[in-house]
C-alpha cells in the first residue's frame, strides 16, 4: 500500500534521512522504531509531504505521491497524526472531530466514523463541548487519533503516541491502536517504546542515524541480540 | 446629563460603531488568518464606493442592488489581488515575506490609489442620499442612509458569524488561523482558504464604502480615513480577532461620539489618539489581546 524507495530528506543543508526504503502492505501494522534523533519523525514528515524530499520515491496505493502537496496526500487517504498533535486548541472536541471529516463528502460515513471514534474513546463523547486546549495529555492524544480517524484514512501514520503519557494511559492508547488495526486500518507507528510496540505490531523497521539497520517480523526482532541489548536493556 | 442627550450620544455612537466594526472585522480576518498587516484595506472601501456610485448614478440601479453589486465586485477584487500578489509569494518563498507584508500592502495601496486616479480622475463621486427620508429614533431625526448603513453592517456581521460558526469553509478558516499544519494534514487547501479570507475582508470593506456613499464620496484618496479608523479599532481591540474587532468598533464609535460632544471636533482626534497611547502604554496587546487564540474564538 505504501512504498518508500531510496528516500533522502532533511532540513535545508542538513540531510537527516539516508537512502531509506520501507514497505507497508494493506492491513499491516508496521512500526518504525529507534532512539531519539534517529530520523523517524523526519521520515513521516517527508512521506506526508510536509518537508521536501531531496531524492527518492513514495508510492501510495499504486500512485506516486512524491511531489504532492500535503493536503492532497491527506485527501488520498494517507493521514498523519503528528507528535505535536496540531489540535485546534480554541475549538471544541466536537468541532475538532468535525474538521477531521473536512474532505469527506459522505455524511453517512462521517456519522459512522464519529460513532466509531466515540466507541473507542468514550471520554471524547463526554467532553464533546469542551475546548481542546483544556484536555489532559492522554485525552489530547486520543482526540488527535480520533480526528485522524474522521478523515477516513486508508493508512494512518502515528508519531510517538506514548510520549509523555502515564503508563496507564499509554496502554489505553495502544489498545485503541490495536482496535483500529482490527477493523482494517493500516498503521505505520513511530515509537520509542520498543517493547510495547513490538508486542502489537506485525513487523518493524529499526532506524539509527537516518538509516534502517534492522527489519523483520516483530516476533523475530524481539529475539534479535542487538535489539535486545541496545533497545531493551537485556543481556 | 439629561436622558435625551445620553440617548443621542448612544445612538450616534452605535451608528458609527457599527460601520467601524464592519471595517475592522475585515482587517481582523486578514491578520488573524493570513498574518498580513493589511494597509491597502481602505482601497477596497473606495472600490466599493466607486462601484456603488456607478451602479446607482450611471446605471440607475436601486440603492440595495448597487450596494450588493459593489460588495460582489469587492469580493472579486480580493480574489484577484490574492491570486496575483499573495499566492505567488506563498508558493515561492518560505513565508518570511509575511513579516514585510506591511510594506507590500502599503505599496499596493499606492498602486491602487493611482490606478483609481488614472481611471476615474480626481473628481469626487458622491451622492446626496440614497433614500430621501429621515427616521425618528429616540427623539432624534436620523437620515435613513445612516440607519440603513448600520443595518447592513449588522446583517453582514451576523452573516459572517453564522458563516464562521456553522459552515464547513468557515470552520476551515478558524482552523487555519489556529494551526496551519493541523489544517493541512486534514486536507484543507491553505491557498484556497487564504484567498477566501482576503476576498471576504475586501468584500466587507467594499460593503462599507458602498453603504456610506452619501457620507463619504468616492475619490482616489478616499481610502485613507477608513484605513486609519480600521487600524485604530483593531489595535485597541487586539489584532487578529473578529469578535474583538466587533466589540472594539462599537467601543470606538461610542467613545468618538462622546468625545465629540464634550470636546468638539478639534479635540476629538486628540482624545482618540490619547486613548490609543494610554492603551499601548498599559496594555499593548489590546483590550482582548491576551485572550486571542484564533481569528474567531477568544
Amino acid at each position: 500500500m505504501l512504498s518508500v524507495t531510496n528516500l533522502q530528506a532533511g532540513y535545508g543543508q542538513l540531510q537527516v534521512i539516508w537512502d531509506l526504503s520501507l514497505v507497508v502492505e494493506q492491513g499491516e501494522f508496521v512500526a518504525l522504531i529507534g532512539a531519539n534523533g534517529a530520523g523517524k519523525t523526519t521520515t513521516l514528515r517527508a512521506i506526508a509531504g510536509l518537508i521536501p524530499k531531496q531524492s527518492g520515491n513514495v508510492t501510495f496505493m499504486g500512485q506516486p505521491i512524491t511531489g504532492l502537496a500535503p493536503h492532497m496526500i491527506s485527501r488520498a487517504g494517507l493521514v498523519f497524526i503528528t507528535e505535536e498533535l496540531n489540535l485546534f486548541e480554541a475549538m471544541t472536541v466536537g468541532d475538532n472531530l468535525l474538521l477531521g471529516a473536512y474532505s469527506t463528502a459522505d455524511k453517512k460515513k462521517t456519522n459512522q466514523n464519529l460513532e466509531l471514534v466515540f466507541d473507542l474513546f468514550p471520554i471524547l463523547k463526554d467532553r464533546q463541548k469542551q475546548l481542546a486546549g483544556t484536555l489532559s495529555g492522554g485525552e489530547r492524544r486520543m482526540l488527535a487519533i480520533g480526528r485522524g480517524m474522521m478523515a477516513d484514512p486508508r493508512l494512518l501514520m502515528v508519531d510517538e503516541p506514548s510520549l509523555g503519557l502515564a503508563p496507564r494511559v499509554v496502554i489505553d492508547v495502544f489498545k485503541a491502536l490495536k482496535a483500529l488495526h482490527k477493523i482494517g486500518v493500516t498503521l505505520l507507528l513511530v515509537e520509542q517504546n520498543v517493547n510495547l510496540t513490538l508486542q502489537i505490531a506485525d513487523k518493524a523497521y529499526v532506524m539509527e542515524q537516518g538509516r534502517i539497520i534492522l527489519e523483520g517480523g516483530s516476533a523475530e526482532l524481539l529475539k534479535n541480540e542487538y535489539l535486545s541489548e541496545s533497545y531493551l536493556g537485556l543481556r | 446629563m439629561d436622558p435625551s442627550t445620553t440617548a443621542n450620544l448612544l445612538l450616534t455612537g452605535l451608528l458609527r460603531g457599527g460601520l467601524y466594526a464592519l471595517m475592522a472585522v475585515g482587517l481582523a480576518l486578514v491578520f488573524g488568518v493570513m498574518n498580513i498587516c493589511h494597509f491597502a484595506h481602505g482601497e477596497y472601501y473606495v472600490l466599493g464606493a466607486y462601484a456603488a456610485y456607478f451602479a446607482y448614478v450611471t446605471y440607475g440601479l436601486d440603492p440595495i442592488a448597487s450596494i450588493i453589486i459593489a460588495a460582489m465586485l469587492s469580493f472579486l477584487a480580493g480574489v484577484v489581488t490574492d491570486k496575483l500578489l499573495f499566492s505567488p509569494l506563498r508558493k515561492r518563498s518560505k513565508g518570511d515575506w509575511v513579516v514585510n507584508a506591511f510594506l507590500l500592502t502599503a505599496g499596493l495601496s499606492v498602486v491602487l490609489q493611482n490606478v483609481y486616479r488614472q481611471v476615474f480622475g480626481m473628481r469626487y463621486r458622491g451622492i446626496t442620499q440614497y433614500w430621501n427620508a429621515s427616521i425618528k429614533l429616540l427623539g432624534m431625526n436620523v437620515s435613513a442612509d445612516r440607519v440603513i448603513a448600520f443595518c447592513i453592517a449588522l446583517l453582514a456581521i451576523a452573516a459572517l458569524w453564522v458563516f464562521l460558526q456553522k459552515t464547513r469553509p468557515g470552520r476551515a478558516i478558524r482552523a487555519v488561523s489556529q494551526d496551519e499544519q493541523g489544517a493541512v494534514l486534514l486536507g484543507i487547501n491553505l491557498d484556497s482558504i487564504h484567498t477566501l479570507t482576503f476576498a471576504l475582508g475586501s468584500m466587507l470593506a467594499g460593503l462599507g464604502g458602498a453603504s456610506l456613499l452619501s457620507l463619504s464620496p468616492a475619490y482616489p484618496f478616499g481610502g485613507n480615513k477608513p484605513l486609519i479608523a480600521s487600524w485604530f479599532v483593531v489595535t485597541i481591540a487586539g489584532l487578529g480577532n473578529v469578535q474583538g474587532a466587533i466589540i472594539g468598533g462599537l467601543i470606538v464609535g461610542l467613545f468618538e461620539s462622546v468625545s465629540y460632544f464634550y470636546l468638539g471636533q478639534g479635540w476629538q482626534d486628540v482624545a482618540s489618539l490619547g486613548l490609543l497611547i494610554l492603551l499601548l502604554l498599559f496594555k499593548p496587546t489590546g483590550l482582548f489581546g491576551t485572550q486571542i487564540k484564533s481569528v474567531w474564538e477568544r
